[in-house]
């Protein structure tokens, strides 16, 4: 970066951007450069996407203006923002599935030949790919093959390509890597650099801090819809990017542990199912929060779906205080006491057309009715005030579950399983997309479900998290068991060790 | 509040009293909390009274009232059960042939067997019809559309078979004359309908199963892990479908006193207008029983006007396509400004 400033390239001024009840974004003024990596941090809700879909031209703002090239201009659609080339890569990759890579690539594009431009020329779309592929050291991403069919990595690499052959100048890249493998994601951060040394400007949003500091030249960090500061990344240490996202200092962030361990009361052995997981076996202590770590993909979603009776397995048995269990269905492990709190909340975890009362009685409702299967309002109520009280949900617990927030939902999830009085909970994610505040009371529920009595299964992938809330960490990788940790042996790079463990052998054969 | 004890407020205009500050703002928070979209409907069966009232001399007459009931009585037996199966997230296409068949069931049946035995053969073939649509969907994973697509030609095929492709004659008087009768004025199908209505609104309202249908419709993968047997109950809701098409299918047999092979035929389209003019989504979770009742009185009294004005019933199909599509548009256009 030189340090005689370069004027920007993009520039926002004082956008403002409301939804009915919030403000989204609060006279954010921001400014993009070429040549430059820009990051975004902020908590969830703090208007990131918001700002990027503003400057992809999907959001309209409701004030400020936006400077192109020290131009005003106006983004009111995708096509308008795409013609001043600035291009957005989404979250959800916005991939054609059933088209090929080229089709792609052109998509928007296409070009044509013939009288009045009106036919399609393959030839041509195929060299424009051609180009763009070859631009990303990508040309091994066949052209005519299917785009669904891609890993999530080379459908990125298929999303940039189409930037490219846009003759995009801004490309925004909104959390591009959080659903790479680790290896994907260093290789998408060498291709912004890259981009970057090509005179590109980057926004790059992303929750993983590290990348951040590892890539970016500037930092602006959003909270509650209001920029907090733009800072040069050698002025912005991660512990400083999370005490201006969080608004405070991040000591005492995770709740004491409250139990100990006592019998066991889940016990599984021999589990597997091809190709997703082989020969799994553990056990979780009634009081005791089992951390479950590994890679995404390493088959810690798939072990407990298939405990909990979500999925089938192949072989292994399921022993709960001593006596097997052979759920052939999510109610089976429900009505012995088992339940899962799935890492999807809005597609899993919740019906969003229902009220939050209804969603959390929905698992109980056997208990709440009498004969004829007549329900019991007045207990349907209860059950919910109680556990909503509770567990401190904010929102109208009549209205939608739809009205609340990502923090509010995961208690909801929660205290609809809490409220079936189980003996395992399995947490599957449960802090992913909540925010800090949020977090720890998440932590505060799950001490407490343990310091009565409960057995804990805490699935996540955040390593840091895993170390100061389990009372023992179990590693999977590529769908095996690698390693087993007491409290006193956790260890961040042992745990990392382990993780990669069956990518490293298979590594080492090849 | 304040003001009232603010010195500097002495001589100026005095605010309007709290408590009727306190009505008005209760009265327009009351306003603005309205939904448009669920007054729509009721404001446009009001239009249609009111345009039909005035165009005709009979509209407004009892003998009218009951005919549009008698008339609408089907139907609502039929959009009842499309709505159980459009609320979780089906469709049932076949209503209308399972009409048919029912009807011809019932016909042959009672002919030789008498009333009792035809009214049961009716309902078992209803039934039957439900139990293999729940199953295809259901177990064979076929989609609504095409599985209820397809049985909409078997139960037809079926139908026309049983009878020759002509109409089943002869029924008893005991079971033609029921479609007639009247308790208090009001025909006796009415009285059942409003039955049928009490039933399945306090089914989906307030008992366990109603609720685990609108979860299922809501997200089925949700319903699924809460320990909800999404396929059983989905199967229930085809079966409860055709169950009250057959019940609509006796009404409907008892008034043309005879068995139909091509009975029911507008029955699809109507029953889903019904639900869907009646603010049912289609994508299921979302509605309630009342809004297809309405949406069932819009489309009988659209017809019944229709008919008093002498408009011929092709062009009514017409006519009643448009107001589905408009319907439709106007809520769609509504559900973006509010942001939903």
């Amino acid at each position: 970066m030189t340090s005689d400033d370069p004027a920007p390239f993009v520039e926002l001024r004082e956008v403002t951007k409301h939804y009915p009840g919030v403000t989204a974004l609060d006279a954010v003024s921001l400014d993009l450069r070429l040549g430059e990596v820009h990051a975004l941090v902020g908590e969830n809700g703090a208007g990131k996407t918001t700002l990027t879909g503003v400057l992809t031209g999907a959001l309209h703002a409701d004030a400020g203006e936006v400077f192109v090239a020290g131009k005003s201009v106006k983004l009111d659609s995708p096509a308008a923002a795409r013609k001043l080339g600035i291009v957005g890569i989404s979250q959800e990759l916005a991939i054609e599935p059933y088209l090929t890579v080229s089709d792609n690539i052109v998509l928007g594009q296409e070009p044509t030949v013939g009288p009045g431009h009106q036919v399609l020329s393959r030839r041509l779309a195929d060299s424009t790919a051609t180009r763009a592929l070859a631009s990303l050291g990508a040309s091994d991403v066949p052209l005519g093959s299917t785009a669904g069919r891609l890993s999530t990595a080379r459908k990125q690499l298929v999303e940039i390509a189409r930037a490219l052959a846009l003759d995009a100048r801004v490309i925004l890249m909104d959390e591009p890597t959080s659903s790479l493998p680790g290896s994907d994601a260093s290789k998408l951060l060498e291709l912004i650099r890259e981009l970057r040394a090509d005179a590109k400007a980057i926004l790059f949003i992303s929750h993983r801090l590290e990348e951040v500091i590892e890539i970016a030249d500037r930092v602006t960090v959003v909270r509650s819809g209001r920029k907090i500061a733009t800072l040069p990344i050698e002025e912005a240490p991660i512990d400083r990017m999370i005490e201006l996202m969080v608004g405070r200092s991040i000591k005492d962030f995770f709740p004491p542990r409250r139990s100990l361990p006592g019998d066991v009361v889940l016990e599984i052995e021999g589990m597997s199912r091809d190709p997703e997981f082989h020969d799994v076996s553990l056990s979780v202590r009634s009081g005791e929060i089992l951390g479950l770590a590994g890679l995404v993909g390493a088959g810690r979603t798939e072990v407990m779906r298939a405990v909990a009776g979500a999925d089938p397995r192949d072989a292994g048995t399921i022993r709960l205080h001593g006596d097997e269990l052979d759920p052939a269905s999510p109610s089976d492990s429900i009505a012995a006491g088992i339940v899962y709190l799935p890492e999807d909340r809005t597609e899993q975890g919740l019906v969003l057309t229902m009220s939050v009362l209804e969603n959390i009685a929905l698992p109980s409702m056997a208990r709440l009715t009498q004969g004829w299967g007549l329900l019991r309002r007045a207990r349907v109520q209860d059950l919910g005030r109680q556990w909503c009280s509770k567990l401190g949900v904010r929102g109208r617990i009549e209205g939608s579950v739809a009205n609340l927030s990502g923090g509010n939902r995961q208690k909801v999830v929660i205290a609809k399983w809490v409220a079936t009085t189980p003996q395992v909970l399995i947490f599957d994610e449960p802090t992913r997309g909540i925010d800090v505040g949020a977090k720890r009371e998440v932590f505060e529920v799950m001490h407490e479900l343990a310091a009565g009595g409960a057995a804990i299964v805490f699935v996540s992938s955040e390593i840091p998290e895993l170390m100061n809330v389990a009372h023992r960490i179990i590693v999977m990788s590529a769908g095996r068991v690698t390693d087993e940790l007491q409290e006193h042996e956790f260890d961040e790079e042992r745990i990392l060790t382990a993780a990669f463990a069956a990518h490293v052998e298979r590594k080492a054969l090849t | 509040m304040k003001s009232a004890i603010d010195p500097d407020q002495q001589g100026q205009k005095p605010p309007p009293s709290p408590g009727a500050r306190r009505i008005l703002e209760a009265v327009w928070s009351r306003l603005r909390t309205i939904d448009v979209r669920q007054i729509g409907l009721p404001i446009a069966v009001v239009a249609l009274f009111v345009l039909f009232s005035s165009t005709s001399d009979v509209f407004l007459t009892a003998r009218n009232f009951q005919n549009v009931s008698l008339q609408a009585a089907a139907l609502a037996l039929v959009a009842f059960g499309q709505a159980f199966v459009i609320l979780a997230r089906g469709l049932d296409l076949s209503v209308g042939s399972t009409v048919a068949f029912v009807s011809v069931v019932t016909g042959l049946v009672m002919v030789d067997g008498g009333v009792l035995l035809g009214v049961l053969a009716g309902l078992a073939a209803g039934l039957g019809v439900g139990v293999v649509n729940g199953l295809v969907v259901t177990r064979l994973g076929v989609v609504p559309f095409v599985g209820t697509l397809a049985m909409l030609s078997i139960a037809s095929g079926a139908a026309l078979t049983l009878a020759g492709g002509t109409p089943i004659v002869g029924l008893p008087e005991s079971f033609t004359t029921l479609a007639s009768q009247r308790i208090v004025g009001v025909p006796l199908p009415a009285i059942f309908v409003i039955i049928c209505f009490g039933v399945a609104f306090f089914f989906l309202r307030s008992t366990r199963f109603g609720r685990y249908i609108y979860a299922i419709g809501g997200n089925p993968e949700a319903a699924r892990l809460s320990g909800i047997n999404v396929a059983t109950m989905t199967a229930l809701t085809y079966v409860i479908c055709s169950l009250l098409a057959a019940f609509g299918a006796l009404i409907l047999t008892a008034r043309v006193a005879s068995g139909q092979p091509t009975l029911g035929a507008s029955l699809a389209l109507e029953s889903v207008a019904a639900v869907v003019l009646g603010g049912v989504s289609l994508f299921g979770g979302r509605g309630s029983l009342f809004g297809v009742l309405m949406g069932v009185v819009f489309v009988s009294v659209l017809g019944n006007g229709l008919n008093l004005l002498n408009v011929r019933s092709y062009t009514q199909m017409i006519i009643l396509g448009t107001a589905l599509i408009a319907a439709v548009a106007l809520d769609r256009r509504l559900a973006r400004r509010t942001g939903d």
